[in-house]
Order: structure tokens, then C-alpha cells, then sequence
């Protein structure tokens, strides 16, 4: 409904933005592309400068460098209400003193929207929000699911060129956030308007995104679909942001095409498949994902592919769907496991003797992050 | 019971109470009292009840000017302030500026200036630059003392006000002046409103700096003042000055109820946000 633009097509570019705040500078040179009618997530810990990028879209910070551009426009120096993308607050922001109507129709009246497609158009959000009936109701005697769905009510009616939320559930129960997470996205899929999404959630974040940009320390480190920031993670911190990831420094004993390869005693080795350039001798960290790795007997046969190390159970951890192992291995770095308890796991002691594999297409390779100037 | 006092602590306590009620109200029932009393000398013995003094004092031609004059006064000092108030509130609160310390100090210096140097300083002041002494150089006396008091009562409020609100009505297509009028006065208004009477009620009965910068047409307090030289005034004076209390009273606790029913209806809706936030 909001456009009949190409999908695929920039809705928000930003270049090389940067935004210092005294001394502290928050966004150290963030490029990105959000295409229209896309889910971006800006994934990152508190302080991370997703939420100061956020504003300066929105208009509340102006950028100290760079250029935002909104479907083409330089918008830099442009006033909030002067843009064509709304806002979900943190906070709801609703307008106490309004009824819901009165807050939906806000930025309709504001545009002129004459009175007869207004009320029409609020009516037809409030339904689209499941809050058909709420009209006359106050903020304040509403609950904070239906609060949140009333300012997401009051930002969409305006049909803007992109929606920004900034940590919209973060005030809501864990129940409630996540059903709350199923119907932004089906909201955001059926409406097809661009959605910005700020979180520091990263479970919220491989659901509902069509791609996360993963941000530390004011720049972004990875940006990709949910399943390549998963498994394939650029970095250590993005590997170790989202989910729980093994992380282990080796040193290259030889390469064979595009594949590093350590050796230990025993047959047992690791294998991780690298970029050109990696020679023998050099120290590289390999990520692995916990549920990649199986613990097998000692005594199984060797496949003689991908990794394997010797080990010692360490910890057997029931965490309702999946088992937790820790091995410590023979390459002194503990190893995590994860497997479906329904697949029993109960049969591991502490103590016993194992052996850890996981395939050569689990691994990948962790880049150091350059940091901007 | 509170066990921490004994009992002849708690009857120390209450007599304390009793002889502080006294010794604040004493002298306001007397003045009621002699207000009707039927003798031309305000003391006792007590001669008998009278509304004569109140008759007297609607006749006094020269006390209801001054009783206009300082209501007129007052109106304008209040309104004038609150204007000024509200702007400078904004800045203080919302701003984040270079000097900002300064700038607040200078708004509030008047709490702490004595207002007979006050008078004084604005006296040279008006003679110096010619402008002739008049009820606007008491209201402009007038709203320098109450400023910092309006915005005293204005910046608490302003910063239970979330920011936030202000940025979503901006986000949502609203300029500054368009946010400010339907987004922030509305939740100030309740202290708008307390801001607008004590501005009127410190300039209504303000009598230092107003005598010395008084034109012709002397305000009620001064015009009060004066009075007491003439021992045969003195009982409608009192009279004056009861009718003047009540009418106070009434007004004050009339807004303050107000105020509160408002102010109970705006706390509950931002503390639901707040809870949000927590």
C-alpha cells in the first residue's frame, strides 16, 4: 500500500554517518542499504549506536558526517516532521491526554486529511492492530500490548517510506513479546512498508528480520540474512552476539585448498575452510555452532573428515529442549555441545571419556574487525 | 499507636501543635473579630456587633480604587509572568546549553535580592531613563519578583513531562509551536495555572518594591498602609482586609483543588508510562 516503488530498491541508503556525543563518539562511519519493503534489524548491545543511527533517520540527532538519504533524498538537515518515516518509541509516547482515535489520527490531521478519509483511515488501522472498539479509550486504560500496538497504529496510518521501532516490546512480558514478534512481522509482510528495527534481542532478531545489521562500538560489523549472521558470522563478536558459538584460536598446520588444518596427536585435528592468503604457522580462531557438534563415544570410527578432538565431559546441562555438554579438550579449550534432549543425553556422565566432531561446512573462520579511523 | 513515644511525649507533642495553630491564627481571628466590632478603637472591651466598618469601606472611593488598582495590577503581572515563565521553563528543562547555570541564576536571583533594594535599584532605574512612575512600572517591578516563583512551579512539571511525547509529535508532522500547543501545555496547564495565581497573589499583595515605584494611584497594600496613620480608618481597614482574606482563601483553595483533580488525572496517565519504562 505504501508505494509503487520496485522492491528492491533503496528506501534508506546511509553513508559513512558518524555522530559523536561530547567525547563519546557513538557512530564511528555506519554505511547501509535498506531496501524497500524490507525487515532490517540493527542487532547490538546497549551502547552499540543502533538506536543513535536510528534518530538520526528519524531526524532527532544530526549526523556530524555522512549522508541520509530517504528513497533518494539527502534528508540531512531535514526536520523530523519534515520526513517521510514515523516512529514506534521505546515508550509507546502515546499522548495521554487523547483518546487512541484522537492518537491515530494525529499525523492525518496534521496533513489535512479531511475528516471523512480520516476517521475511515484510523478505523481501518485500529482493525489492522486488532484494536477495533478501543477508540475511545484513553491510553492509560489500556495494556501495554494494546499501547504498543496503538502507536504502531498511530505511525503506520501516515504510510510512511519506512517505519522505525526502536526496542518497540522491550517494555512488554516475555509472553507477550513474542507473540507481539509474530504479528509486527505479519503486519510488517502484509502492509509491505519498510520496517528499521532496533533491538539488542538477538532471538527477536533472527525472527523477524529479512536481514540484521549487527552493530558494535558504533559501526556495523556483519549485515545479512538471519541464517548467514547465524552461521556464517564474520566476527568474534557477532559470532558470540548471536547464540552461543565455540570459539577456538589454532595454529595452521598446512592448507590445502582453501582448507586450514591443525593437527594434534592421535589423529585428531581441526579443519576450518579459509579465505586465500591464510599460511601455515599463522594463528586463526575457528567459530563452530554447539548444535554442529557431535559427542560420540571414543571408541566410534573415525570418519576421517571435518574435525575431531579427544575430550572429557565436563558439565551436563538439561535446558528443556536441548542438552548442554561441555567437553574439555585435548586442545585445552572447552567445547559446547547441544543436543535434543528427546535424543537423550542422559546417557553422558560426567567424567567420561568422548570424542567431539563436527563437518568442515560448520566452520568458519573469524575475522578481526577493523576499526575506522 | 507509635510506641517510639511515650505518652507524655505525645501530650508535649500536641500542646507544641496547639500553641503553633495559636500563635499562626491568633492574630487572623482577632482581626475578624474587631472587624465587627462597634468602637471606633480597635481594642477591647467588645462593644457590640456591627457590619458598619464594611458599609464604610464600600463608600471609600479611595480604598476601591486602590482595591482596583491592584487587581488590575495583579491581572497583568500574572499574565505577563506566566508568559515569560513559560518559555524560560522550556529552555531550562528541555535545552542542553552552554551557560545554562548562569542563565537559571539570573532568573532566580530576584528569591534572594531584598526587595527593598529592589524597589530602590528600579526607582533610580525608571527615574534615570525617564519613564514616569505609573501601575506598569509596578507590573514590571512585580513580574521580576514573581518570574522565579512561576518558573519554580512550572520546571517540576515540565520534567515529568516525557521528552518523548514531544519527539513523537514531531515524528508524527508537527512543527515546534503546533507540538508545544497541543502536546505540552495541555499536560502543563495544571501548572499554568498554579504559576498564574501565586504570580497574582505575591503581586497583589506586594507592598515594598511597589512603594517605592507607586505612581499617583496607590495599590492596595500601600493604600492599607498609609491608613494606619489615621486612627479613625483603622476599624474599616480591618474590615478591608477580611473581606480581601476570605476571598483569597476561597480562591486558593478552590484552584488548589482544581489543580489537584487535574494533576491526579495527568499523574496516573504518565505513571502508566512509567511503569512501562521500568
Amino acid at each position: 500500500m505504501s508505494s509503487p516503488r520496485p522492491a528492491g530498491a533503496s528506501a534508506i541508503s546511509l553513508e559513512d554517518v558518524r555522530k559523536s556525543f561530547g567525547k563519546v563518539e557513538a557512530v564511528r562511519g555506519v554505511s547501509l542499504d535498506i531496501r524497500e519493503a524490507e525487515f532490517l534489524t540493527l542487532l547490538g548491545p546497549s551502547g552499540c549506536g543502533k538506536t543513535t543511527t536510528l534518530r538520526m533517520v528519524a531526524g532527532f540527532e544530526e549526523p556530524d558526517a555522512g549522508r541520509i538519504l530517504l528513497r533518494g533524498r539527502d534528508v540531512v538537515g531535514v526536520a523530523p516532521n519534515k520526513r517521510e518515516v514515523n516512529m514506534v518509541f521505546q515508550h509507546y509516547a502515546l499522548f495521554p491526554h487523547m483518546t487512541v482515535e484522537e492518537n491515530v489520527a494525529y499525523g492525518l490531521k496534521l496533513k489535512k486529511v479531511p475528516k471523512d478519509e480520516r476517521s475511515e483511515r484510523v478505523r481501518a488501522m485500529l482493525e489492522i492492530v486488532r484494536l477495533g472498539g478501543f477508540g475511545r479509550r484513553k491510553p492509560g486504560q489500556l495494556s501495554g500490548g494494546q499501547q504498543q500496538r496503538v502507536a504502531l497504529a498511530r505511525a503506520l496510518v501516515n504510510e510512511p517510506a519506512a517505519l522505525l521501532l526502536d526496542e518497540p516490546l522491550g517494555a512488554l512480558d516475555v509472553k507477550l513479546r513474542k507473540q507481539m514478534q509474530l504479528e509486527l512481522k505479519a503486519i510488517q509482510h502484509d502492509l509491505g512498508t519498510t520496517f528499521v528495527y532496533v533491538t539488542h534481542d538477538q532471538e527477536e532478531a533472527l525472527l523477524m528480520s529479512d536481514r540484521i545489521a549487527v552493530m558494535n562500538q558504533g559501526i556495523v560489523e556483519q549485515i545479512g540474512s538471519p541464517r548467514e549472521i547465524y552461521e556464517r558470522p564474520a566476527t568474534a563478536f557477532v559470532a558470540d552476539f548471536v547464540g552461543v558459538l565455540n570459539a577456538i584460536e589454532i595454529r595452521v598446520d598446512e592448507v590445502l585448498d582453501l582448507t586450514a588444518v591443525m593437527r594434534l596427536a592421535d589423529g585428531q585435528r581441526v579443519e576450518v575452510p579459509v579465505p586465500t592468503g591464510v599460511s601455515v604457522g599463522e594463528r586463526v580462531t575457528v567459530a563452530v555452532r554447539p548444535e554442529r557438534v557431535r559427542v560420540l563415544p571414543p571408541v566410534e570410527e573415525d570418519k576421517g573428515s571435518g574435525s575431531r578432538l579427544d575430550g572429557e565431559v565436563a558439565l551436563v546441562i538439561y535446558l528443556g529442549t536441548l542438552t548442554q555438554i561441555h567437553v574439555d579438550t585435548a586442545l585445552g579449550s572447552r567445547i559446547i555441545a547441544h543436543r535434543l534432549s528427546a535424543e537423550s543425553a542422559g546417557d553422558l556422565r560426567e567424567g567420561e571419556k568422548v570424542a567431539v566432531e563436527w563437518d568442515r561446512e560448520d566452520t568458519s573462520v573469524l575475522a578481526e574487525v577493523e576499526v575506522p579511523p | 499507636m507509635n510506641p517510639a513515644v511515650s505518652n507524655g511525649g505525645r501530650r508535649g507533642l500536641w500542646a507544641f501543635f496547639w500553641l503553633l495553630v495559636v500563635f499562626l491564627y491568633a492574630p487572623i481571628v482577632i482581626l475578624v473579630v474587631f472587624s465587627f466590632n462597634d468602637r471606633i478603637l480597635v481594642s477591647f472591651p467588645w462593644q457590640g456587633f456591627t457590619t458598619r466598618w464594611y458599609h464604610e469601606f464600600l463608600r471609600n472611593s479611595a480604598m476601591i480604587s486602590a482595591l482596583k488598582a491592584s487587581g488590575y495590577v495583579a491581572l497583568v503581572t500574572a499574565v505577563a509572568t506566566v508568559v515569560l515563565a513559560i518559555p524560560a521553563s522550556i529552555v531550562l528543562v528541555r535545552r542542553r546549553f552552554f551557560g545554562k547555570g548562569l542563565v537559571s541564576g539570573v532568573l532566580l536571583a530576584p528569591l534572594v535580592i531584598p526587595l527593598i533594594v529592589f524597589g530602590l535599584a528600579l526607582l533610580i532605574l525608571f527615574n534615570t531613563i525617564g519613564i514616569p512612575l505609573s501601575p506598569l512600572t509596578i507590573m514590571i517591578g512585580h513580574v521580576v519578583v514573581a518570574l522565579p516563583f512561576a518558573i519554580l512551579t512550572l520546571v517540576p512539571r515540565l520534567e515529568r513531562i516525557p521528552a518523548w511525547l514531544e519527539e513523537a509529535s514531531r515524528d508524527l508532522g508537527a512543527n515546534a509551536l503546533t507540538t508545544f500547543r497541543s502536546i505540552t501545555f495541555p499536560l502543563l496547564l495544571p501548572a499554568v495555572v498554579s504559576s498564574f495565581l501565586i504570580s497574582f497573589t505575591i503581586s497583589f499583595d506586594e507592598v515594598v518594591v511597589a512603594s517605592f515605584i507607586a505612581g499617583d494611584q496607590p495599590t492596595f497594600p500601600i493604600y492599607l498602609y498609609s491608613q494606619l496613620r489615621l486612627p479613625r480608618q483603622l476599624p474599616q481597614v480591618i474590615a478591608v482586609a477580611v473581606v480581601v482574606l476570605i476571598v483569597s482563601v476561597i480562591v486558593v483553595v478552590a484552584s488548589e483543588v482544581g489543580r489537584r483533580i487535574a494533576d491526579r488525572r495527568l499523574e496516573r496517565q504518565i505513571a502508566d508510562f512509567e511503569e512501562s519504562v521500568a
